[in-house]
């Protein structure tokens, strides 16, 4: 018993430091630099795209003059960028299992918060993108955690009008699933606030079950909405880019390179805009992803062979979305569905008895996202999030166990807004509650600890050249 | 009460200010349309989008200006290129409309499509308070456009010895490659070196790809570069005929699909020629 | 309370009797551009005149090539000569303009009824440098067989640019505001003339023996200004006294 704690709580930490090893998120100023551009014409505040820059990044990175092509550019035009964030942050944990007494651990455990703070900077993302051709573009971006060690977020060849069409363009590679809400390009940066809970998450009965399963279970097969995935997406869009459409086939891997699963993840989304008056463009819009996960490996000698996962079982997600303007104040909306199956629910192979009377879990999430812009170089931005679980794997378990409740709030000052480079004072602050997912103390009878609230305070220049 | 009587003064003194600001804010409007479009909310969109190349004054001197190629607009001087009134003449609130919209081929200014009528609208009011033309003339009513004539052989017959009567071919060139002997001598109205149009090798023109757009280019003139009106010298059933002969110099525009509404033409079928493919 | 309702009141008042003023203002702006108060008065008047020199050695034309348009070239049989600087005996600068530049006041000058032509004959303008007034009809004639195109470069007025081809009736247009333009045909890039245009009649284009004449000037303080294409501005002030004939020199200097 007290091993599979041990692992959950090590399981939730290295959650932790996966989810605070921030999405890189998409700016760039080498577009500006090509196209004499201020970043206020393709972005709302950078990152986050209006609508001539949705527009843009539809059409492939082209503007349609005739000028897109890279025989255009002057030979010295390098197409690169990079983004990273010198900052300042405090985190803090509340209800942290820690020894009484430090280094005798003999002598019983309490609850204690645990707040750390100083100067630190963040991963580092070095982004290439532009057009190959016309009509033909790519994108590659590698990115670097705070240590240094470096991975592709992103890499891929993009063709657009196709048959002479806009509704048909192909993208090939490891890219953002196209959705109306983009985690790569939110306005929070902190570990707390810098993603979208229900874009991430994981039943808390899941996540324990898995931390406690023999490494021949599959370990992660986490499906995350804002995470990067390898595969190929068909899509279009209107000539205002009103109407938008996705649909891509994955490989179900979540975007790990060199690991084909041997099985497909399918996507798509389609949103639609409507100019409203004065008060601009409305757009809602609906996805879904249904996908499959092995549950096991086939072994050899004992040891899993990584490619050969088997035992799939299946998981979906579906969701509405909705960009809401009113004049200077706009609304972000996301609602997910979320269901697992029960094999992947409890992290049981598909070739072992279920644990009995486990349910496939299933979940509800949302957020409203604020953001005042009171002008493109000032920005106030706001987040409510909820995911309250709608059924638990085991009836008898707690109605609120791994139910979150997450608030952000901070503001963006851009002091100049140019075409060549961006420059951004951020600061925030995020608070995260999680129903029931602190770690029971060794004494505890209940297999379920208190809520663990995780707060940060972040202050950065988050800056792109 | 002295409290009250200090509040009192200062809102005096606000509502002045605002009285004073409002004259200028909403000086300018546009109608496009049923739209009507403010220059006080074209104001914020055109930091937003406009301003760096076109600059904070309107005069085309932002500051990305020394790196484009041709120049940004001056909206000063009031001058511009695509209008369907005469030469010399203000563009109608729907000429500005239409070039926001559309963008200028082969430049830097793209289609500002993506932001809604009302947007677009709108930067069209602010752009016009940056010219006394605006509030000191009015635009005249557009050039009448007659419909269209058939594209047959005799018509670009005509339109080619017109071509060569009323000296396109100077700066066109003969072949319309842009290399005629006036060609390299060409500055725009700010002393800018501009190559005339190669029909040869663009599919779109500055002010439009469709027939008509082509026929007011020739009528109203490009204004603030070499470009003249033709609204003098040719009747319209000519400016048709010129039309249709152009049509015949551009060879990218797919000339498989041309032929077949030229032959359709011939047998008498009035289709407009050179749908152009985006 | 009672107080801050009558500041109000006032504070509504007074931005009212503001805009009121300002709408006022305008349109007396506009009543002074249409009507004309002033007329030329003749009585009294004075006279300036004198000539425009080129100081140094007589420059030499340069020699135009007209073999982009046949249809130029065939017009004429000797060499054509670029007009940017004429010059007649003793330095004499032809085809400088001298005029008030300052000094009128408020005085305003209706236009003359009859038109000014500007001709184009034999690829080059007919004159050179054409004084007008602001109002004035200006007709733009082509004598050529060849098709021009008549554009002038203004700063302070609308731009335009017409074709002309051959055998085509005058084009009529007129320009609101005072400014010397440059006029170009762009299809015949060595076509090159100006267009001045003034508020007043006090202006004089001068001829091959560099002479010009100012009539009827009223006395006054005046700044007066020679503009010559190439060689640009000189600048003099004169008062001139009632009945009074003055001469002026400008010297420009290569």
């Amino acid at each position: 018993m007290l091993l599979r704690l041990r692992a959950a709580v090590i399981f939730i930490l290295v959650l932790g430091v996966v989810l605070s090893v921030r999405q890189p998120a998409h700016a760039i100023p080498a577009f500006a630099r090509k196209y004499d551009l201020p970043c206020s014409a393709c972005h709302e505040a950078w990152p986050k795209l209006n609508d001539f820059g949705i527009a843009f990044r539809d059409r492939g990175y082209q503007l349609g003059n005739e000028k897109d092509s890279p025989i255009w550019q002057n030979p010295s035009y390098w197409p690169i960028t990079f983004r990273i964030t010198p900052e300042w942050h405090r985190e803090s944990s509340s209800n942290q299992v820690v020894d009484t007494v430090p280094g005798n651990p003999a002598l019983g455990q309490i609850y204690q918060d645990v707040t750390t703070h100083g100067f630190d900077f963040s991963g580092l993302d070095i982004w290439a993108a532009g057009t190959l051709y016309k009509d033909i573009s790519f994108s590659v971006l590698p990115s670097a955690d705070s240590s240094g060690s470096f991975h592709f977020e992103n890499v891929f060849v993009r063709f657009d009008n196709l048959f002479r069409t806009r509704w048909l363009n192909l993208k090939l590679g490891k890219f953002e699933l196209d959705n109306l809400v983009s985690e790569k390009r939110m306005l929070f940066l902190s570990s707390n606030g810098g993603f979208y809970q229900v874009y991430h998450y994981t039943p808390f009965r899941e996540v324990q079950f898995r931390a406690s399963n023999p490494p021949i279970v599959q370990f992660n097969p986490v499906f995350g909405i804002g995470d990067n995935q390898l595969g190929v997406e068909l899509s279009g869009h209107s000539e205002n880019s009103y109407a938008r459409y996705s649909v891509a086939l994955l490989s179900s891997n979540e975007g790990s390179p060199g690991l084909p699963n041997r099985t497909y993840d399918w996507w798509a989304s389609f949103n639609q805009g409507f100019a409203v008056g004065k008060l601009g463009v409305q757009r809602v819009g609906a996805f879904a992803f249904f996908g499959q996960r092995p549950t096991f490996f086939n072994t050899s000698f004992g040891s899993p062979v990584l490619s050969e996962g088997l035992g799939n079982k299946s998981l979906y997600r579906a969701g509405l979305t909705g960009l809401f303007y009113i004049k200077k104040v706009d609304f972000s909306t996301v609602f997910v569905h979320g269901w697992d199956n029960v094999f992947l629910g409890t992290g049981t192979a598909a070739n072992a008895p279920l644990p009995v009377g486990a349910r496939g879990p299933t979940w509800n999430g949302g957020f409203v996202e604020t953001h005042f812009t009171y002008s493109p170089q000032l920005v106030f931005v706001q987040r409510n999030e909820i995911v309250r679980m709608s059924r638990q794997v085991f009836r008898t378990d707690p109605r609120d166990l791994g139910d979150i409740d997450a608030f952000s709030f901070g503001l963006r000052y851009y002091p100049f807004m140019f075409s060549r480079a961006g420059l951004a004072l951020h600061t925030e602050y995020s608070l995260v509650r999680s129903y029931k997912s602190a770690s029971p103390l060794p004494t505890s009878t209940s297999p379920f600890g208190p809520d663990l609230r995780s707060s940060s305070v972040f202050i950065g220049l988050d800056f792109a050249f | 009460m002295k409290h009250n009587r200090m509040r009192a003064h200062f809102t005096g003194i606000l509502v002045l200010l605002f009285a004073g600001v409002g004259q200028v804010i909403f000086a300018q409007e546009s109608h496009i349309g049923g739209l009507t479009g403010e220059g006080s909310r074209g104001k914020q969109l055109y930091r937003r989008y406009c301003v760096g190349c076109h600059g904070p004054l309107g005069d085309g001197r932002g500051e990305n200006a020394p790196w484009i190629d041709p120049k940004p607009r001056d909206f000063v001087t009031g001058t511009f290129k695509c209008r369907s009134t005469p030469t010399g003449a203000l563009p109608t609130d729907e000429d500005l409309y239409k070039s926001v919209t559309r963008g200028f081929v082969n430049s830097n200014m793209p289609s500002w499509l993506p932001l809604t009528k009302q947007q677009r609208a709108d930067l069209v009011a602010y752009v016009k308070t940056f010219s006394s033309s605006f509030r000191e003339e009015k635009p005249p009513s557009p050039l009448s456009m007659p419909s269209e004539s058939a594209a047959n052989q005799q018509s670009i017959q005509s339109g080619n010895e017109l071509y060569q009567k009323m000296n396109c071919w100077s700066c066109h060139g003969k072949e319309g490659r842009g290399d005629g002997p006036s060609a390299q001598t060409l500055v725009d109205n700010r002393g800018y070196p501009i190559p005339p149009y190669d029909f040869s090798v663009g599919t779109r023109f500055k002010c439009g790809e469709s027939n008509q757009d082509l026929y007011r280019i020739l009528m109203t003139g490009l204004d603030g570069t070499p470009m003249p009106s033709f609204a003098n010298g040719l009747t319209p059933a000519q400016a048709w005929d010129v039309v249709h002969y152009i049509r015949t110099l551009q060879m990218n525009v797919k000339r498989k699909k041309q032929t077949a509404e030229n032959e359709k033409k011939d047998r008498g079928e009035s289709k407009p020629v050179g749908a152009q493919p985006e | 309370m009672r107080t801050r309702i009558n500041y109000l009141k006032i504070g509504v008042t007074a931005a009212l009797v503001l805009l009121t003023a300002h709408g006022a203002g305008t349109r007396t702006l506009r009543a002074i551009g249409t009507s004309s108060e002033a007329r030329e008065d003749t009585s009294g008047a004075a006279t300036l005149s004198g000539i425009v020199k080129l100081e140094g050695s007589q420059p030499v034309a340069t020699r135009i090539n007209m073999a982009a348009d046949p249809a130029c070239l065939k017009m004429h049989s000797a060499p054509v000569m670029s007009e940017e600087v004429a010059t007649g005996t003793n330095g004499a600068l032809k085809d400088a303009i001298v005029y008030i530049s300052d000094g009128l006041g408020n005085r305003t000058f209706d236009p003359p009824t009859e038109p000014v032509v500007f001709e184009q004959k034999g690829c080059t303008y007919n004159p050179h440098i054409l004084g007008m007034r602001a109002r004035q009809t200006l007709k733009v004639a082509n004598s050529d067989p060849t098709t021009h195109n008549i554009h002038p470069a203004p700063q302070n007025n609308r731009e335009w640019n017409l074709s002309q081809p051959p055998g085509s009736s005058p084009i009529e247009e007129s320009f609101a505001r005072e400014e010397i333009i440059p006029v170009k045909c762009n299809v015949h890039p060595w076509m090159k003339g100006y267009i001045a245009v003034f508020k007043h009649p006090y202006f004089a284009i001068t001829t091959k023996d560099g002479t010009f004449d100012l009539k009827n000037v009223p006395p006054g303080k005046y700044t007066i200004e020679a503009w010559h294409e190439k060689y640009g501005v000189l600048t003099q002030k004169v008062t001139l006294e009632t009945n009074q004939t003055r001469t002026l020199e400008f010297v420009f200097k290569r």
